[in-house]
This record gives C-alpha cells, sequence and structure tokens, in this order.
C-alpha cells in the first residue's frame, strides 16, 4: 500500500466511524454497504487533495471508488491537473 | 384559465429554437435541447411506441438513467394520449430485493401496455417487472432514438384526460399511483407561476429525480408549458460531486432552484470554504425548501456558508408540496426581501394542548416554526381535529386540502381513494396550524408521539438527543411505543453513537440524555438505545427509516417485546 493508500484508509476509517474494522487496499466499500452513497462526496474531495487532481463530474460512479486501489486507479483515469 | 387545451398544446406552442433542457455532467459535456428539438424527438419516440400498439388511455413505464431521452419518452406517451409514469432506476442506494418488490408491485397496479428501459437495464430486473396481457418492453436505444424526427401526430384530446401517473412517497412497492388530467397539471402550473412571477428571463436548475413530484412538475413540466429553460444533472452525480450544484448555477445563471431542506446543509457542509469563493450565486431570485419539513436553521447555514457567493436573505422560500395536489398547494411570497416567515411559540402549550401561543424568540421552551406560505389560487386548507371538527386558526390538527388540481383517486386503487377522502377534502395525513394566513406544517400524523396525554413531536426529542456530543448528528430516531402496562406510549429513542468506543460510556452518555430530554422537553424517555455508527435504517432518501429501524430493533430484541 503507498503512502497515499494509507492515507485514505485512515481517512475512511474516521469517516465511517467505526474502530474494530481493518480496511486495506482491496476492501470492499461501497459494495459491502461499509461507505454509504452520501459519504461518497467526502471520499471524492479528499481522493483530489490526496492526487492533486480534480475528478470531473459525471465521471465516476460509485462503483469506481468500490476500493481504496480502484479510487486511485479511476483519479489516474478521469482526473485532470488542479487548476 | 390555462391557456392550452392539454400538455402536449403547450409544448406545440413553444419558440422551436428556444434552449429548453441542458443535461449538465460536467463543464465539457453539457447537451442542450430546443424545444423544437424536443419536439421532435417526443415525436419520434411516439411514432415507435404507437407502432408498438400504444394508444390512448395506455399506461407507459419508463425505467431509465435520468436524461433527456426518458423525458422525450414521457411526452411521446403523452402525445399518443398514453398515460406515462417514471419509475425509480435500480441504484446503489436500494436493496434489490426491495427494489425488485417495489417495481413488481407498482407495474402490476399499473398494467401497462409497454414498459421502456435503457439498454443497460440489468436483464434479471426485468424478470420482476409485471407484464399484463399484450404489454411490450421496449430497449431505448438513445444512438437510434436521437435525430429521427417523428410525425406530427393529432395530440388534440381533451384534458379531463389523465396527462401522466406520477407516485406519491411511500415504501417501495407501496407507492400510490395518482392518476393527474392534463387540466389538473395546467391549472397547478398556472397558478404556480403566477404566484413566483415566472417569467422568459428565468433558468430552472434541478438535480432532482423525475419520479418525484418536484423533479417532475417544478423542474420539467412547468418549463415545458412555460417554455422556460432547465438545467438538470443526474440525482447521483450531484450527491456523489453536491458542490457541483454551485458551478452549474453560476455557470448557467440559473434564477430558480427547488431543494428539499437537505440540501441546505449537505451542499454547505461538502463544500470546502476555500472553494467557495469561486460560485457566483447572485442569479438566484429563489431557492425553494420543499417536501421535507422546512428548518430555518438549514437555510440559515446555507446562507452564512455562500453569502459571499451573492445570495440574498430574500432568495429563500419555501413551499407544502404533494403529489396528490399535482405539486405545490402553498408558498411562501416571492417578492418579500426576507425569509419565510418564523414564529416562536410556547413548547408546554404546543406539547399539552396543540395550542399555538407565540411568545418572544429565546423565551425559554420556545418552539420554532418556519411557514411554509400561503395557498396558490383556488386552493383551501381545514385544520382539523381528530373528531373531524374544524379547528381555529393557532391550533394544530391534521391538514385537509381541497383545491381545482387535486387528483381524483389512486391509480386501481378506490380503497385508498376512499380512506384518502372526507366529504370531498383530501386528508394530508400531515399536522399543522394556520396563522396570519400562512400554513405552517409540523410533521407527519402517524409520526406524532402521544405521552399520558402530552403531544409530542419526533423531531423535537430528536434535536434534543442529537446535541448531545456523543450522538451523531441526524442519526437519531425517536418513536412512540405502546406500554400496555401504563395503558399510554413511551418514548423509545435509538441514537447512533459518533464512534464504536463510546459505546463502553453508554450508560453515562443514556442517564446525560434522559436528563437532557426531561430538561428540555419536560418529559421522561423510555428505553434508550445506544447503537454503533450506521445501525440506524436509512431510507433511499439517505434518512433515517423509521419503521425499518423499529422492525429491526424488534428483531434484535425480542425479549423487550416492543410493539409499535
Amino acid at each position: 500500500m503507498t503512502a497515499e493508500e494509507q492515507k485514505m484508509v485512515d481517512i475512511i476509517l474516521r469517516l465511517i466511524r467505526k474502530t474494530n474494522v481493518t480496511i486495506d487496499e482491496n476492501t470492499l466499500l461501497v459494495s459491502s454497504g461499509l461507505v454509504d452513497s452520501m459519504a461518497l462526496g467526502d471520499l471524492l474531495l479528499e481522493l483530489e487533495d490526496l492526487t492533486n487532481m480534480r475528478i470531473p463530474a459525471g465521471k465516476v460512479r460509485p462503483k469506481d471508488l468500490d476500493t481504496v486501489a480502484m479510487m486511485f486507479a479511476t483519479a489516474a483515469r478521469v482526473g485532470k491537473p488542479q487548476k | 384559465m390555462p391557456r392550452y387545451v392539454n400538455l402536449i398544446d403547450a409544448l406545440n406552442a413553444a419558440p422551436g429554437e428556444r434552449p429548453f433542457i441542458t443535461y449538465w455532467r460536467n463543464e465539457e459535456e453539457q447537451e442542450t435541447v430546443t424545444f423544437g428539438q424536443f419536439r421532435a424527438r417526443a415525436r419520434q419516440q411516439a411514432d415507435t411506441m404507437r407502432a408498438k400498439g400504444v394508444n390512448r388511455g395506455d399506461r407507459v413505464v419508463i425505467i431509465m438513467p435520468q436524461g433527456i431521452s426518458a423525458m422525450t419518452v414521457f411526452v411521446g406517451a403523452m402525445v399518443l394520449g398514453a398515460a406515462p409514469a417514471f419509475l425509480a432506476y435500480p441504484n446503489d442506494k436500494v436493496e434489490p430485493s426491495k427494489y425488485r418488490q417495489g417495481i413488481a408491485g407498482v407495474t402490476a397496479n399499473l398494467k401497462a401496455k409497454l414498459v421502456v428501459v435503457d439498454e443497460q437495464f440489468p436483464e434479471d430486473m426485468l424478470g420482476h417487472v409485471s407484464l399484463s396481457d399484450g404489454c411490450a418492453i421496449r430497449r431505448a436505444c438513445e444512438e437510434n432514438d436521437a435525430g429521427l424526427v417523428g410525425a406530427v401526430i393529432d395530440a388534440s384530446y381533451p384534458a379531463d384526460c389523465v396527462a401522466f401517473i406520477q407516485h406519491s412517497a411511500g415504501t417501495t412497492g407501496l407507492q400510490k399511483g395518482v392518476a393527474l388530467t392534463h387540466a389538473a397539471v395546467l391549472r397547478q402550473l398556472e397558478y404556480l407561476t403566477q404566484t413566483l412571477d415566472v417569467d422568459n428571463n428565468d433558468k430552472i436548475y434541478s438535480w432532482l429525480p423525475l419520479y418525484h413530484d418536484m423533479g417532475l412538475i417544478a423542474c420539467f413540466m412547468m418549463p415545458m408549458v412555460y417554455h422556460v429553460p432547465v438545467v438538470m444533472q443526474s440525482p447521483l452525480d450531484w450527491v456523489m460531486q453536491p458542490e457541483t450544484m454551485l458551478q452549474v448555477v453560476s455557470e448557467h445563471r440559473c434564477t430558480l432552484a427547488w431543494l428539499p431542506n437537505f440540501t441546505f446543509q449537505f451542499v454547505s457542509r461538502k463544500t470546502r470554504p476555500s472553494r467557495r469563493a469561486r460560485y457566483d450565486l447572485s442569479s438566484v431570485r429563489a431557492f425553494i425548501n420543499c417536501s421535507e419539513p422546512v428548518r430555518a436553521s438549514s437555510m440559515q447555514e446555507f446562507q452564512e456558508a455562500f453569502q459571499a457567493c451573492g445570495v440574498k436573505a430574500g432568495a429563500f422560500k419555501s413551499s407544502y408540496a404533494m403529489a396528490e395536489n399535482v405539486f405545490a398547494v402553498t408558498q411562501s411570497g416571492v417578492r418579500s426581501e426576507s425569509g419565510p416567515s418564523r414564529i416562536w411559540a410556547d413548547g408546554s402549550r404546543f406539547r399539552n394542548s396543540h395550542q399555538i401561543v407565540p411568545v418572544a424568540n429565546g423565551t425559554p421552551d420556545a418552539v420554532c416554526f418556519t411557514s411554509s406560505g400561503r395557498l396558490l389560487p383556488n386552493h383551501e386548507i381545514r385544520i382539523m381535529s381528530e373528531s373531524n371538527a374544524i379547528l381555529a386558526d393557532g391550533m394544530v390538527g391534521e391538514i385537509f386540502i381541497k383545491s381545482e388540481c387535486l387528483f381524483e383517486g389512486y391509480y386501481n386503487r378506490p380503497d385508498l381513494t376512499a380512506q384518502a377522502f372526507v366529504d370531498g377534502w383530501y386528508r394530508t395525513g400531515d399536522l399543522g396550524f394556520s396563522l396570519g394566513g400562512e400554513l405552517y406544517v409540523v410533521g407527519r400524523l402517524k409520526d406524532l408521539i402521544i405521552v399520558g396525554g402530552e403531544n409530542l413531536y419526533p423531531q423535537d426529542i430528536e434535536d434534543v438527543v442529537a446535541s448531545h456530543p456523543a450522538i451523531h448528528d441526524g442519526r437519531v430516531i425517536a418513536l412512540g411505543v405502546d406500554n400496555p402496562d401504563l395503558g399510554t406510549q413511551e418514548i423509545v429513542i435509538i441514537a447512533e453513537v459518533e464512534n464504536e468506543e463510546l459505546l463502553e460510556k453508554s450508560q453515562e452518555i443514556e442517564r446525560e440524555i434522559r436528563s437532557a430530554v426531561a430538561g428540555g422537553l419536560g418529559v421522561s424517555a423510555g428505553m434508550i438505545f445506544l447503537k454503533p455508527p450506521k445501525w440506524i435504517v436509512k431510507s433511499t432518501a439517505g434518512k433515517p427509516a423509521r419503521s425499518a429501524t423499529l422492525e429491526k430493533l424488534q428483531k434484535e430484541h425480542r425479549e423487550l417485546r416492543i410493539e409499535s
């Protein structure tokens, strides 16, 4: 796991308010119900900060954020440099 | 009187070159259709549906992702004189089993001639769509449908024909189909546009789903009939990036937006202060808070967050609306320089005698109410007691309505229709009061908790509990459950703690919550259940779902014999 991925894991743990859960870069987040759709906006903002990329609206679906690894892959695929 | 014979007549009268719908995905991907282009695509859809055997009076079910294609199918069905109905597209917020159950129930009741889905609609879900005799399924293909021009079809049917069926809020599967005539919709739109002073300079912003009355009527039918441009984005895109609402409004200089109450807090909290300066919201003359209990504090939070973006205090409006009345029943004054009226009332008199006795802001135990505005023209309300007596101004009771826009009944459900009307008045199931010519909505009748003759509103209890620092804001449910030993209801509170570690301090937190409820509302809480994060069941709209959470509680605590 990269340092950025570890930071995202820490953010997710804080966001979901659970202490007895272990998350790695491949843990299913959305499809498992750990993260709900109302929290995806927060994750996208954090992802933009961690990657220094801008994620355009309409380019990402919840399934694209199902794991931490997928989040960073999605940012690499659709992200644009921050203005 | 409405100027048009029916809704299609209104669309046909629109200037062909005027922009109608802009579908916004991001700053680089936007599709705009003019009224002329939309008309042509709707006629093409009508041609296709006619070839599938759809005729006047038939029902057409549309289960497609939100977009211009789905809207042209909807209007295409109306061109033929058929009654279309949008149903929600499957998404990850709804459990597949619940969705399947819902889709089966609703489609069985509608007995549609045609079900239109998109190319990606899951095959296994399609198996749950109830098909009546002679019903066909069509997979609409956006690429094939775009660009074709259909023949002009005679749409000169009378205004008393059913225009479309919209579904009232309710548990999926038990949603009630509300059949609305062209005449009722045209009258509603006439009153609404008059009240809001809608004109050619307006432009509407919407992220609202089209299967909901606020999205369908205010943000699709109203623009279509009054030839006003609308800029839309998908609800899913918006919920994933709520800040895009600000971007769309800024880019397109929108002037009107209908929003449920939670949006005001959600957008404020999900937009970083450092990014707010890039938006200009000064074009908006009305943010209309509608379809949920209106909270002044939510609008205030939004105003404080975006004041520097040009948001004016007078831009905040409120409305009380429901599918059964096509849409709006009331609307707060659009020319007012301030937001909706507010009133502070004596909390004890409110709870004990259902009476509103105004007190000064800041008075201990005062309860604040926000007005939903004044009645639309040709609308009447009555506030009724439990014994069906008409109550005076300032008394809280069930809201009954009568209007020229009211539906005639639930589709294929005479049993539900009979329960819904009393002497021609529609029982809304909502509690409220009239004061100074304005309507204040208090809550749902079925949620009212009555403890020893004292009336308690769950929201008041939930607000007190949520103010405890260990409790997660917005994740509290207060319920009234029967206590046979006491012969009355007792208050049951279910609350999620901020994090699981706090459960070790349950006793202490419970004690503090009891004390806060007793101190704040003068009543004793019964059972308090502190639960870990994400325990409370949420509705498809993301809000705590009372009945589903109670069901979960009953299963988990059978020993307590909790009964609603």
